[in-house]
């Protein structure tokens, strides 16, 4: 059976590292216990095993595409769609008053990735329903709740965020997609929204988009951003469906996740497009956010499954090939030997340890988001703010590190494979294009790194780093407690205080009112940071596999936690010490990139 | 309609299968366990279907200690109505049969179910013993079931052909493939297993009359020989020669 993820690791995390049974002691998830979240996921795997997995590439090779002004999609679509509407998984995160299961988004988070991993064209479709969804059962009013959610919930209905404009992707302070009030309460919608993921196809008897628009005469910029509801259909009072005038004018043909139809869509081009604000007047953009920050974990969970996808396939390849023989001891190599299988080969040893390290703590970073999630909004009363704090900080992180790490952990495993991994006979190839996307939608890897030295680590005096930080002190403090460990501990001690003088140093730029200067190369800062995170990960999680080696309390095989230890020192030799690189960077004087104090450059 | 089915706990498939203790006890560090495929796939779902069709309810019994709650409460969650743990280590098939036979006696099922074997020990036995001791008919490897009022029509996959049996409730039957689907739980169901009742039950005084004294592994060395699909008298003279299997 084709391998795209490690069941023991996913075990590993929620209940060793997130103790996800103790979630169970909220009011919240109460009707849950640790059983229930295992079925659950092997539930999960068994489907993604039996009807996921099989059809990757065949979803790959009968791309989404536009006939005759509809958008034709792999029937699987529709079969899935149906599936986790009546299994209930499409809001299982959502309050029982709305049809929810109330699943902690920990789980949900692990779920989600098995099903990621197994094919990553299919869930886009159900997530963004949910997405959807959740904003509407957060801002809409009553009757609007009542009017889409259901059928969404059931997957009978899809749901898109609509965001994207020709000349408005990163910036969508400059969207220009204009509502019109009516007098009853309604308006009336002009524009054009491009690159919408599940925007149209058959498989679903209404599209509930959520969009973003400008009322009439609003304020310039995102003060004046409104959120409404477009149905592609409108619901009549009987409940029989009609046109709302959303004309699907594309479909986007990509190198990548192309079972994923990505839309072109023309509001109100015959002027009867109807739509009902979400929300407050001009709050469009903070409310979307919502929608915005669950859709960047999901991104980055997406990425981290693909790039898990992509290491179990290239492991069992390594275990089979064989090429070529050893170097024996004086440099010799014997000829008249059996070729090895180049799972023996020291380069090729490096290339898949590479793709572990970034995968597994990926999982337990992703995890981990998902698990503030939750103490944020349903913990004790007195932690919420920081959980909530900390989620704000890794989010972009979350996001990127996964889309950009996993983009090269994908590319060392299509190198294990040698030529191979470049023809199609081999999934490797297509797992390379399928990541590609990650690091540019939801936010690029520039707009997120933005976000992450420009808001997130100055929010509220820094105090989430604070509370970063102190969560590294605890886990170099516990690993400390291992004599074998302490040398790890302390390269992390380290780098963490080198990551706190970069950010002062970056933030006398601030200071000074160079604002331009202090953001210019936030991606390097995103670069540090997100390793040393990564590296924070693989301490907590080397120190839980040695706490279960010596207490002999193990839960899962001696060798695995072996390993757990391994990978850790693998991360530490291998990939921790780049941040030397991203400091010497950051602290250099030279300033290289700002248009105006390098007008020779590009010119 | 009142079904009965017997479930064991097995190793996942993929399992690292290891000995200790001089090679007479399986090696459980670090083995992931699962309801035994024959049990959930065909038992359970086809005596599932049964009782949607016709009414009725299907109760799970296990024979085994506290950590088997899990695999239980699988079968909970794909739609058993409730379940009962004989509170004992399993230690043989007839061990096992007895104290469900104890079990069922009172409570007068129409129908007990086994799956045709357990993936791990593959010993076949349970079933027929349940119905010896409780005097029932017993169709073994029953690959098809179909029930009208109180007679069942079963098939069975026998060398060269299918044999067809009739016969009138109550009976013990172990079920092959074919019988039924797999049936993954959803969200609603695992939710739901927790609240349906797991009765602990006692275990009856009974004794094993065997024991393990090895368990031997399959010799490791034997290595695989690709042959060019075109070259047919290689195969045969390896056949011959080296596999002396012609
Ligand atoms: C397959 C796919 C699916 C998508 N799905 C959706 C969807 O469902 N809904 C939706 O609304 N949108 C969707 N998008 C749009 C996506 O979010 C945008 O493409 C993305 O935000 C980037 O916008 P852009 O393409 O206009 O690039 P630009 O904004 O033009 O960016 C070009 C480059 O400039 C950089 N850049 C831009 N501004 C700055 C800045 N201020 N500082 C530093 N660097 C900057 C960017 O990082 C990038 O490298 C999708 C896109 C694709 C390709």
């Amino acid at each position: 059976m084709a391998a795209y993820t490690d069941m023991e690791h996913i075990r590993f995390v929620l209940h060793e590292m997130l103790q996800a049974s103790t979630l169970c002691e909220f009011e919240r998830y109460k009707d849950y216990d640790k059983e229930a979240f295992d079925i659950l996921i092997d539930s999960t795997k068994d489907y993604a095993d039996k009807f996921m997995y099989p059809l990757l590439k065949e979803m790959d090779e009968q791309p989404a595409h536009y006939k005759d002004g509809k958008i034709i999609v792999h029937p699987a679509v529709g079969k899935f769609m149906k599936y986790c509407g009546e299994n209930g998984s499409i809001g299982s995160t959502f309050d029982y008053e709305h049809g929810g299961m109330q699943l902690p988004h920990t789980v949900y988070s692990a779920v989600s990735h098995i099903v990621q991993a197994a094919n990553n064209a299919l869930p886009g479709y159900t997530g963004l329903t949910q997405g959807a969804a959740d904003l509407l059962v957060t801002y809409a009013s009553p009757e609007l709740i009542e009017k889409y959610v259901p059928k969404m919930m059931k997957g009978e209905w899809g749901g898109t965020m609509c965001l994207t404009e020709p000349q408005a992707g990163s910036s969508l302070s400059d969207i220009t997609t204009t509502a019109y009030p009516q007098e009853d309460g309604s308006y009336k919608i002009k524009g054009q929204k491009i690159f919408i993921s599940g925007g149209d196809h058959e498989y679903a008897d209404n599209i509930v988009h959520l969009l973003i628009g400008r009322i009439e005469g609003a304020p310039a910029g995102t003060k004046g951003i409104s959120l409404f509801v477009v149905p592609k259909k409108r619901i009549n009072e009987d409940g029989s469906l009609e046109s709302n005038d959303v004309i699907t004018a594309g479909d986007f043909q990509k190198m990548g996740q192309r079972g994923y139809c990505t839309t072109h869509l023309v509001f109100g081009e015959n002027d009867d497009c109807r739509a009902w604000l979400v929300g407050a007047e001009n709050r469009g953009l903070k409310n979307m956010f919502q929608m915005m920050n669950g859709a960047r974990i999901d991104v980055g969970l997406t990425a981290a499954s693909v790039a898990s996808a992509a290491y179990h396939a290239s492991l069992q390849y390594a275990k089979e090939r064989p090429q070529g023989r050893r170097i024996q001891a004086g440099g010799v190599k014997n000829t008249n030997q059996e070729q090895t299988t180049i799972i023996n080969h020291p380069d090729v040893r490096r290339m898949l340890h590479l793709q572990e390290a970034v995968t597994e703590a990926c999982i337990s970073l992703l995890l981990t988001a998902s698990n503030y999630q939750d103490r944020a909004h349903f913990g004790p009363e007195e932690e919420r703010q920081k959980y909530h704090e900390l989620l704000e900080l890794i989010t972009p992180i979350a996001k990127t590190y996964p889309s950009e790490m996993g983009r090269v952990s994908v590319s060392n495993g299509l190198q294990v494979l040698g030529g191979y991994g470049f023809c199609q006979d081999f999934p490797l190839e297509q797992y390379y294009r399928d990541i590609r996307i990650m690091a540019l939608y939801e936010g690029t890897t520039g707009i997120q790194s933005l976000d992450l030295l420009g808001r997130k680590v100055i929010m509220n005096n820094g105090s989430a780093m604070k509370h970063l930080t102190k969560e590294f002190i605890s886990t170099i403090k516990e690993a400390t407690s291992f004599d074998d460990l302490k040398p790890y501990a302390e390269q992390l001690k380290s780098a963490s205080k080198e990551l706190a003088s970069t950010t002062q140093h970056l933030l006398t730029f601030a200071m000074q009112g160079d604002h331009e200067r202090y953001i210019a190369d936030a991606t390097v800062y995103m670069e540090m940071m997100s390793n040393i995170v990564i590296a924070w990960q693989w301490l907590k999680m080397a120190t839980i596999a040695k706490t279960a080696l010596v207490s002999g309390n193990t839960i899962q095989s001696t060798s695995f936690y072996e390993r757990k230890v391994h990978t850790m020192k693998f991360y530490f030799k291998y990939e921790l010490p780049k941040i030397a690189a991203c400091k010497h960077t950051l602290h250099s004087e030279d300033n290289l990139t700002i248009p105006e104090a390098n007008q020779v450059a590009f010119s | 309609m009142k079904i009965l089915v017997c479930v064991s706990k097995t190793p996942e498939t993929t399992a690292n299968i290891n000995f200790t203790n001089n090679n007479t006890e399986f090696d459980t560090n670090g083995v992931s366990f699962i309801m035994n495929p024959y049990d959930e796939w065909y038992a359970l779902v086809r005596a599932l279907e049964l009782t949607e069709a016709n009414g009725g309810s299907v109760t799970i019994v296990n024979v085994g200690p506290s950590i088997n709650d899990a695999v239980i409460k699988k079968g909970l969650a794909i739609g058993a109505k409730d379940a009962v743990r004989i509170d004992a280590e399993p230690t043989s098939a007839l061990f096992v049969a007895k104290q469900i036979a104890a079990y069922a006696k009172s409570e007068a099922y129409d129908i007990i179910f086994t799956g045709k074997e357990s993936i791990d020990y593959n010993g076949s036995l349970v079933g027929g013993m349940i119905a010896e001791l409780l005097d029932l008919p017993y169709i073994s490897y029953a690959s098809s079931m179909e029930l009208a009022g109180s007679t069942a029509t079963l098939q069975r996959e026998i060398e060269g052909g299918t044999e067809v049996v009739q016969l009138d409730t109550p009976f013990v039957v172990s079920a092959a493939k074919g019988m039924a689907e797999q049936r993954i739980p959803n969200m609603r169901g695992i939710m739901m297993a927790k609240k349906k009742p797991l009765n602990v039950a006692t275990a009856e005084a009974a004794q094993s009359n065997e024991k393990v004294v090895e368990f031997k592994e399959v010799p490791k060395d034997r290595a695989i020989k690709m042959i060019n699909p075109e070259d047919m008298a290689e195969l045969v003279r390896l056949l011959h020669e080296e596999a002396k299997a012609i």
